[in-house]
């Protein structure tokens, strides 16, 4: 059976898919936004990153640096102007906000990089590694060796230093959070940042396998968004998790059901295990008080 | 004599009914300056459009406004409705009404369930789950070639309406009449039974469960109604069009839809048409003829997330609540009667 290289391909766009979900599970557990606008604020530094290294020639790891301060600054510029600013708004306004600023993004990205789509190359142009049957090209290990150590990463801040509690804190609680002296305003800014340099990060690994183009990241913000509804938005761990097992169901799914319908198939059968465990797959239940 | 007639007239007047049939008649004289010449015809499609997208987003509001839910679904049940219509009429040749039926039926039935699996949850799943059902229609329409033919594009024609060949002017009276019923038809469901049920849920959702309101149920139905005028415009676009291609039924299209309902005011049946005009006319007709800036290209994008997030955070009532505005300014009142109004208003908010 041929099933080590679908996982090894599984393995590579999940660890695109958790990064993504990473940066709507901070986001949530901060400042209470669903963010509608991950995939398309990843698409607009991603961007940046293909416009500055083809029309620079700057080395891929230049950009890239590149790429994670427009992210950052993007970030905080949201957070800033915009969401802090949206404390009385009702839940949904902030969701239509985020709806608002996908527009805004995609509207900016041709202005400012133009019209042509644009192409991105591997970070390591050529080699594989032989695994018995299965072939990995040093690319996909390096994009799994990412996904891996920046999640690991972020989970080690966050349960281990005084960042991290701040962070845990603030999604606990927020006005606790503020009463027991924790700076929540710069924690949410943070969070809007890591979460625009983990977009980015999943742009620059998905773009080598398609073109950049205002689009691109459509199936990774709806990947993200279903992996954090399949592993649950009360925890950090439930979505990475619900991230990898999304890649490896579709790529089993593409394989052995349809290459043409795999992914519609899976879209539904996570809407029917909503049924089963609404609250996905690590997610407590959730009380709404009055 | 004359001043009871004029009492009567101006009571009429304050009639929601009376205002939206007078709307209507204004509206039904755009198509005879369009014959005459006075405006132009691609003016006129545009009109048509915006209106089309009036009554979807009438939908959208009384889902968006009342029970606090978003749908990202409402593009792909458009075009649900546009290729089901294109199909009854043009490959089972069942005529105009039964395609305009199955366009309405279907979509709904398939926003049920949807509804039915995403809102026992939390609300926000309902947004989630809607654009995974536009993803898999839009694959659908791609993909079902038998059904839509694909990328290439549906083609469809005018409509026989009892008997009538119908041209782009007939099809344009058309819309302006389902418009009108459908301004009546939300109006009645918000100033009825199923409208103060809606509102005890907007303020409260867990006191409005203790009055003995099912929540899920009336969230279902606002749903249903949202997939339900989403269907209509589908059918009416097409029949307008005559054409239908996947590439139209894009996430752009319902984000698009959220704008007009934001913009326009939320829970606002006029303020939806302004807030359709605004978003879909304003880029098309104003913004595409000014010189420099007209060839930025995405400009309707920013245009339209511009406006969203600016009128969220700055005029939660949108133009709707601008105009409430400017008609309390232009009022003078005694200052004993604002302040009663000002009470009144509060208690029934």
């Amino acid at each position: 059976m041929e099933l080590l290289q679908p996982l090894l391909r599984s393995l590579e766009t999940g660890s695109v898919y958790a990064l993504a979900a990473l940066g709507i599970i901070l986001v949530w557990r901060t400042s209470l936004v669903m963010h509608f606008a991950q995939g398309s604020m990843g698409m607009f530094s991603g961007t940046a990153v293909a416009f500055v290294l083809n029309r620079t020639g700057a080395p891929l790891w230049l950009s890239v640096l590149f790429g994670a301060l427009v992210a950052v600054l993007l970030g905080f510029a949201v957070d800033f102007a915009v969401i802090r600013r949206l404390k009385r708004a009702t839940a949904v306004g902030k969701e239509i906000v985020t709806l608002g600023l996908i527009m805004v993004f995609l509207g900016l990205a041709p202005i400012l990089f133009g019209t042509d789509p644009m192409l991105l190359p591997k970070a390591i142009p050529t080699g594989d590694v032989s695994l018995g049957v299965a072939n990995l090209s040093y690319n996909a290990l390096l994009n799994i060796m990412v996904g891996i150590v920046v999640a690991a990463g972020l989970f080690v801040v966050l349960q281990k230093t005084k960042v991290g509690l701040a962070i845990r804190a603030t999604a606990s609680n927020e006005s606790t959070a503020r009463l027991m002296g924790i700076p929540t305003k710069t924690v949410t800014l943070l969070a809007w940042a890591m979460a625009g340099v983990l977009g980015m990060l999943a742009a620059v690994m998905i773009a080598p396998t398609t073109t950049v183009t205002p689009t691109f990241m459509n199936t990774v913000q709806v990947s993200a968004l279903f992996a954090c509804v399949l592993g649950g938005f009360q925890t950090f761990y439930g979505p990475v998790l619900g991230a990898y097992l999304i890649a490896v169901a579709s790529n089993f799914l593409k394989l052995y059901g349809s290459s043409v319908w795999g992914d519609q198939i899976l879209y539904l059968l996570i809407l029917v295990f909503l049924l089963v465990r609404p609250n996905g797959l690590v997610g407590k239940t959730y009380l709404k008080k009055v | 004599m004359t001043s009871t007639w004029s009492a009567a007239a101006r009571r009429a007047l304050k009639n929601s009914h009376v205002q939206f049939l007078i709307l209507g008649a204004a509206l039904l004289l755009l198509p005879v300056l369009s014959a005459n010449g006075i405006i132009k015809t691609s003016t006129l499609s545009t009109l048509g459009f915006v209106l089309i997208y009036a009554i979807v987003a009438m939908g959208l509001n009384l889902l968006l406004g009342y029970s606090g839910l978003i749908s990202l679904g409402t593009a792909g049940f458009m075009g649900l409705g546009a290729y089901i219509a294109a199909y009854v009429q043009d490959n089972l040749r069942l005529g105009f009404w039964v395609a305009l039926l199955a366009a309405l039926v279907i979509p709904t039935i398939i926003g049920i369930l949807v509804g039915v699996v995403s809102l026992r949850v939390r609300s926000i799943y309902l947004a989630i789950a809607t654009l995974c059902i536009s993803e898999i229609l839009l694959k659908t329409f791609e993909q079902a070639e038998w059904f839509t033919r694909g990328t290439a594009g549906k083609q469809s024609t005018f409509p026989v309406i009892f008997g009538i060949h119908t041209d782009r002017r007939f099809m344009f009276s058309v819309i302006v009449i389902a418009l009108v019923l459908i301004m009546m038809l939300t109006h009645n469901i918000v100033h009825g039974h199923l409208g103060r049920a809606l509102h005890a849920m907007r303020s409260s959702e867990v006191a409005a469960q203790a009055m003995g309101v099912n929540v899920l149920k009336y969230k279902l139905f606002a749903f249903a109604m949202a997939t339900l005028y989403a269907g209509l415009g589908g059918a009416l676009y097409l029949f307008f069009l005559r054409s239908s291609y996947p590439s139209s039924w894009n996430l752009f299209l319902s984000l698009n839809v959220i704008a007009m309902v934001v913009v326009g005011g939320l829970r606002s049946i006029f303020g939806t048409l302004a807030g359709a005009f605004v978003i879909f006319a304003v880029p098309e007709l104003v913004l595409k003829e000014l010189p420099v800036v007209g060839d930025i290209p995405g400009l309707p994008y920013i245009f339209s997330g511009i406006l969203i997030v600016v009128v969220i955070m700055f005029f939660p009532q949108g133009l709707k609540g601008l105009a409430d505005r400017v008609r309390h300014a232009l009022t003078p009142r005694p200052p004993s009667v604002t302040k009663d109004a000002a009470v009144v208003q509060e208690a029934t908010r």
